[in-house]
């Protein structure tokens, strides 16, 4: 067992915060008024090997061999110091670009991969809520409903939907051009380019089928690691970086005759969310190490399940310490000239994204006890 | 009937209230959510159902008839209606709920020591409808950008100049602030008597130097107005000086003032709590997992029955501390307990009803989330979390803890 980084783990690490600090923090309040991220974050995120580094080089990416999570989770932790919106601007190809490589067809490769390379972008959701009805036409399949509120949505070329067809799971590549697409700024991550795809009888071609039947389960459950393993890494950024800011301001905020960061009950709320995203910090990592593990079905479905228990754990810090650092910064902190309200309002979608797994995993032994 | 609600005035109260907030507030509140604006239109609805701008100053009168009800200069407590109006406005939207009430704060001041003319004064400021055919509204204006929890640190001061105070200080946070007809404005008279020094001091809107500042835009309430207030060598009549001669106990007056208005803030925050938990019952009884009704599922049921308890509680204290009030009792504690304890539930059953509302909840608009954003100022205004907990834990062993 081993914690350290390796060199390039290392190199990104440092590099994705340096960016993070000398630039996103400082765009990160105006993108989130704007409900808009600024243009130059593309150019950035090309030069630093963002949105294509997991379109394989053959197609004109990055990637070159397996694709390393635990880095992306490195990264990740990183972003989410930063602005969850970009965060997820810039992580969202990941998923698509993986899922149509694995298991997707030539002509869905080519499209998708000709797409990114040329700086779109993708996105992926879950149909949790049951909101979309797919049917079997042929070979195709035929999809009616709601997808979304996504982030990434409004600028996506494609989204990768993982549903069920008849009970079982199916994943879909979707193109948006010429659907139905209806953007969105919610109060989180508001420069994140929401947008929810309503589809009718919209046919989906064979060739977009990225996977069904066994390889349909494989792949929501690869697709929901990875993912979730993800959410969780940026979630603990954003909590970390909510006490950072917090903690800055008690020692400079005089109350009582001395810094309000010298009362132990406003030292015990840092403290305590120090703990707790020390814990979500490791088990995020975890799960991205499992997922660069994850060969057969035993070992994915233990990525799976680390993924799963990460985002939950996650996704309880970010929010108890985003809180918590509205809290020490009293009134300042529920106004927006000061960044803790936004990671406030940030913090929902980790927990709410892609469905309650909790509940998920009740249910299922629940009935397999039954 | 029941232990909180024992006398028609009080059933009445919540049955037009709540019907107010669901037909009415509820209507305009997502609207002026988003937009950040004051729902002007409804304030002066409101206004017509008897919710008045002046309503804290009026209510003595009118409910008593004369100034000094229990003979100790002090108006007779309706601290019980107050939290069953506060807990319906609030569960219709909480911050439509202060820009309706939100005048009560500056008004408060001057029903508990002002002298006739300045009640006079003050309904006389608050009358009729300004350029914009707006209602008038008051601001109380206390806190200062270093001066939050420890109130004790006012930099505002007032220099006596002739017949004049001349004002001089900046304030924060203040609600109403921008749009204010009138100000109640506390500073300091005297230095070198310290907390014996701060007064109010009732301002009126263009009196030179009294600048209404920048509008702030916040995480929730966003349908009250919050702006910075600057006075600027602001001359000010002494006789429109709260608490001359000896009805004044200097800062303690705005100390007894948050004390009484604490169960209120605390029924609020039950009412958004309460809001939520609406929803979710609405949610649960329509739907399904997997197959079975939502709630026959303990993962749904069991959260919905915690947050019951929680809410029943919370309500059972915001009753009690004013039911104190009412009576004459210190309820010092109590009413911090029922306020700290209020905004605990109000963001603790929102984050859950998020949680449990998952991936619907991310639609914009979405009012639990809305209700989450708006319950946290329940533990920063008025006294934070840690203020209450101060109060609280110094009325047990007669020391601050730091």
């Amino acid at each position: 067992m081993d914690f350290a980084l390796d060199d390039d783990q290392a190199l990104i690490a440092q590099t994705v915060r340096r960016f993070v600090d000398k630039e996103v923090r400082a765009w990160a309040g105006d993108a989130d008024r704007a409900a808009e991220a600024p243009t130059k974050l593309a150019t950035v995120a090309a030069e630093l090997g963002f949105l294509v580094d997991a379109v394989p080089e053959a197609a004109g990416g990055l990637l070159d061999g397996a694709y390393p999570h635990l880095t992306r989770a490195l990264r990740g932790y990183e972003l989410g110091r930063g602005c969850s919106a970009m965060a997820a601007l810039l992580e969202c190809n990941v998923e698509p670009a993986l899922a149509v490589a694995r298991w997707g067809s030539a002509a869905a490769q080519a499209e998708l991969f000709a797409s990114l390379t040329a700086g779109g972008y993708a996105t992926t959701g879950r149909d949790s809520r049951g909101a979309l009805k797919v049917t079997a036409d042929g070979d195709d399949v035929r999809v009616t409903g709601k997808i979304g509120p996504l982030p990434a949505l409004a600028r996506a070329s494609h989204v990768l939907v993982c549903a069920q067809l008849d009970g079982a799971p199916i994943v879909l590549l979707i193109a948006t051009a010429g659907e139905r697409i209806t953007a969105q700024a919610p109060s989180a991550w508001r420069a994140a380019a929401w947008a929810t795809l309503t589809v009718e009888h919209t046919r989906v071609p064979a060739s977009h089928v990225v996977a069904r039947g066994a390889a349909g389960a494989e792949a929501t459950i690869a697709i929901g690691a990875w993912a979730r393993a993800s959410l969780a890494a940026r979630a603990t950024g954003v909590a970390v970086a909510a006490m950072e800011h917090a903690r800055h301001y008690a020692t400079e905020r005089i109350q009582f005759g001395q810094p309000i960061g010298r009362f132990e009950s406003i030292i015990g709320l840092a403290d305590d969310a120090d703990t707790s995203t020390a814990a979500a910090r490791l088990m995020a990592l975890h799960a991205a190490w499992a997922c660069d593990r994850a060969r057969d079905p035993a070992s994915l479905a233990l990525a799976a399940d680390l993924a799963s228990r990460a985002r939950v754990l996650a996704g309880d810090a970010v929010r108890k310490a985003t809180i918590d650092a509205v809290q020490i910064f009293g009134g300042y902190g529920f106004v927006n000239d000061y960044p803790v309200e936004k990671l406030m309002r940030d913090a929902r979608p980790y927990e709410q994204l892609l469905g309650d797994e909790r509940f998920d995993r009740i249910l299922a032994t629940s009935r397999s006890e039954h | 009937m029941d232990i909180f609600f024992d006398n028609p005035m009080l059933t009445g109260v919540r049955q037009m209230l709540g019907a107010f907030a669901k037909q009415y507030i509820r209507a305009v509140a997502t609207k002026h959510d988003r937009e950040e604006s004051m729902p002007w239109a409804l304030m002066k609805q409101a206004q017509a159902f008897g919710m008045t701008q002046t309503a804290v100053v009026d209510g003595r009168k009118a409910l008593t008839g004369k100034d000094d009800e229990d003979g100790a200069g002090k108006p007779k407590s309706q601290s019980r209606l107050g939290v069953v109006g506060s807990e319906e406005l609030a569960y219709g939207c909480a911050g439509v709920c202060l820009a309706i009430g939100g005048s009560g704060l500056a008004a408060s001041p001057v029903a508990r020591m002002g002298t006739e003319e300045q009640k006079q004064e003050f309904r006389r400021l608050l009358k009729g409808d300004d350029e914009h055919g707006h209602i008038k509204v008051a601001a109380m204006a206390l806190s200062e950008p270093s001066t939050g929890s420890d109130i004790s640190g006012l930099s505002t001061t007032a220099r006596i100049d002739g017949d004049h105070y001349v004002i001089n200080g900046h304030k924060q946070w203040i609600t109403n602030g921008q749009s204010a007809a009138a100000y109640v404005v506390w500073a300091q008279t005297d230095p070198a008597a310290g907390r014996a020094g701060v007064r109010g001091f009732l301002v009126a809107r263009g009196t030179p130097g009294l600048i209404p500042g920048r509008k702030e835009h916040k995480l929730g309430i966003r349908a009250s107005e919050t702006a910075q207030v600057h006075f600027e060598d602001c001359r000010v009549h002494k006789d429109m000086m709260l608490g001359i001669g000896a009805s004044s106990e200097g800062l303690a007056d705005t100390k007894k003032m948050l004390d009484s208005t604490r169960p209120m803030v605390g029924a609020q925050a039950v009412g958004i709590a309460r809001a939520a938990f609406d929803y979710l019952v609405e949610r649960v009884a329509g739907g399904t997992m997997a197959g079975t009704p939502l709630a026959h599922h303990q993962r749904v049921a069991f959260e919905l029955a915690e947050m019951e308890m929680e809410i029943q509680a919370a309500r059972a204290l915001v009753h009690k501390a004013a039911w104190m009030a009412d009576h004459g009792q210190d309820n010092v504690r109590m009413a911090s307990i029922a306020k700290a304890y209020g905004a605990k539930v109000a963001q603790s059953v929102t984050a859950r009803a998020l949680t449990l509302l998952g991936e619907e909840a991310l639609e914009p608009d979405h009012p639990v989330e809305k209700w989450y954003r708006d319950a946290k100022i329940y533990d920063i205004f008025e006294g934070t979390g840690q203020i209450q907990r101060r109060i609280i834990a110094r009325s047990i062993f007669g020391v601050n803890p730091t």
